[in-house]
């Protein structure tokens, strides 16, 4: 009981301290491409504290759900965080739910900040909650559809036999339907992370922007916990990409220390890779236009139905 | 020996990017990428020919790879790219069905081949994927030759198609002689020539290369 909550702990203090130093990597690695200097990979710790230390201005028109939408968010980032696995394969919280969960916490904490985004009533919050729902309309599909390919292909929806069922196959996990699988859950970690074909990060042109219209009413403390959820939100699913896709040197229950420290050294040249490709799309694509977003996300969808098709077909004879 | 070969991963690998490739031509709105993506199928399919060539241990299918790698994945996409460029032709693709409807229904040309081929009794179980691709790959360069408007996307409709027949004819029978194949051959590469000279000839009395105005007269 101790151990798993211990280990409960370990785990949130690891994506909280290093989701941001993902964000910082990436976005350096975009200004080295565009070469640029770019700010330092630290500047989001520093941007997260500044925003802690500032009070937060609220419209008085806006009811408790715009209070409630950063918590509700965080919390539900976090409790995903404690279903996917990290850097070893036992999950603190791995009896109570499993991929699908993963999905639907990730729906809640959606769902909540579009909500917050209709509360106060100003026209770019509400357009980037309606663009957000149109694209999760799309995305989740395609996700459900990849994630079920795998699952199907391991013989478990739990997070932590995948991982460490891949990890034990070795090269063998390479399989033509793991891989159509992964291109479905690259293209739905763009969509899902705000990045460049889908939403820009780093605008503040309100004609274009999805998940920054929609945090636009928020300031303060109230802004840094919307803020650091998003990131985590981002570590978590790159994570969910390394540990499926890529298991091997993910630590399983019961390792001594030193293979901890392997497997969390590992891990975390694993996300910078994952994040350094995701700055290659973002630099080397341009902004889509909201209307074309079908396009790719049905591209996404395909992909994942491939994968089950090419399962049942090659296993189901 | 030979069944062991189209189970094993790396040729469910190769026929699944095959596939793959097919849906990058059917999802793209420009012609120089459905070029490329043309020539990466071309390039896998000569990879599977020499794989098979390298277990069955048969000189005449590796004579078949190369020229594959070399015709399929060099000439003819230099060519078309050469005939884009000297026709100066709108680089976008011109659709009767929308992308993400057409990707759609080449989803379900997937599940239908899979399904017809299964009704049939293949010899081994294994070369059933194989074999089911290559029903689709047929299946999908048809439906990209009635769905697109360019001449050049008709071209490559029926490339596909024929890249299609290839692989379920070295997968069904692990090499034809080789006098039939270089038959095939010299054939797709005079009608790749001919299409090329139709599209020519279209550029110049229609002034653009869209067929849904080859229906109109010209006196």
């Amino acid at each position: 009981m101790i151990a798993a909550l211990q280990s409960a702990i370990l785990q949130i203090i690891i994506i909280l301290a290093f989701s941001p130093l993902i964000s910082g990597i990436i976005k350096k690695a975009k200004a080295f491409f565009q070469i640029r200097k770019g700010p330092s990979i630290f500047q989001p710790y520093y941007d997260i504290a500044k925003l802690f230390r500032k009070d937060s201005v609220v419209s008085q028109n806006v009811s408790w759900i715009f209070h409630a939408a950063p918590i509700i968010s965080f919390a539900a980032v976090m409790t995903a965080g404690l279903l996917i696995p990290i850097y070893i394969t036992s999950l603190p919280l791995g009896f109570a739910g499993d991929l699908i969960a993963v999905v639907y916490l990730f729906a809640l904490a959606r769902f909540f900040t579009a909500l917050a985004s209709l509360d106060a009533g100003s026209s770019f919050g509400g357009m980037g909650g309606s663009r957000e729902m149109f694209v999760a309309a799309m995305v989740e599909p395609a996700l459900m559809l990849s994630i079920f390919a795998v699952a199907l292909n391991v013989g478990s929806t739990n997070l932590s036999y995948i991982s460490q069922t891949l990890s034990g196959m070795g090269m063998d996990a390479l399989s033509p339907y793991q891989i159509l699988a992964f291109v479905a859950l690259f293209i739905i970690a763009i969509a899902e992370t705000g990045r460049i074909p889908v939403d820009n990060p780093s605008t503040h042109l309100e004609l274009t922007m999805i998940h920054e219209a929609m945090i636009l009413e928020y300031s303060g403390k109230q802004l840094a916990i919307v803020e650091l959820g998003a990131m985590a939100k981002q570590l978590l699913i790159f994570s969910l990409i390394a540990n499926i896709f890529f298991p091997w040197g993910i630590a399983s229950a019961g390792s001594g220390i030193s293979a901890l420290v392997l497997a969390l050294l590992v891990y975390m040249l694993k996300i910078v890779i994952i994040g350094l490709a995701m700055a290659a799309v973002e630099t080397s694509t341009a902004k889509w236009r909201l209307f074309r977003l079908p396009d790719l996300l049905s591209i996404s969808l395909m992909f994942s139905f491939l994968a089950l098709v090419s399962f049942i077909i090659v296993k189901g004879g | 020996m030979a069944e062991i070969v189209f189970g094993s991963n790396t040729m469910q690998l190769l026929i699944a990017l095959i596939l793959v490739s097919t849906f990058m031509i059917l999802g793209s709105t420009r012609l120089y990428s459905c070029v490329r993506a043309f020539g990466i199928q071309s390039f896998l399919l000569a990879c599977v020919a020499g794989i098979v060539a390298y277990s069955t241990g048969k000189n005449d299918i590796y004579i078949i790879a190369v020229l594959t790698l070399l015709f399929k994945s060099i000439v003819i996409p230099y060519f078309l790219i050469y005939i884009i460029r000297e026709i100066k032709v709108k680089k976008e693709i011109d659709l009767y069905v929308k992308i993400s409807p057409s990707l759609i229904i080449g989803g379900g040309l997937v599940v239908i081949s899979y399904y017809l081929i299964r009704s049939i009794n293949v010899i081994s179980e294994l070369s059933s994927f194989a074999l089911s691709a290559s029903m689709s790959l047929v299946s999908i360069g048809l439906f990209i030759m009635i769905s697109r408007k360019k001449a050049i996307m008709q071209m490559i409709g029926i490339l596909i198609m024929e890249n299609g027949l290839f692989l379920g004819a070295i997968s069904l029978t692990y090499g034809m002689p080789l006098l039939v194949e270089l038959g095939i051959f010299f054939d797709v590469l005079i009608a790749v020539l001919i299409m090329g000279i139709l599209i020519f000839r279209i550029n110049r009395t229609f002034e653009s290369v869209d067929t849904s105005i080859l229906k109109n007269l010209i006196g």
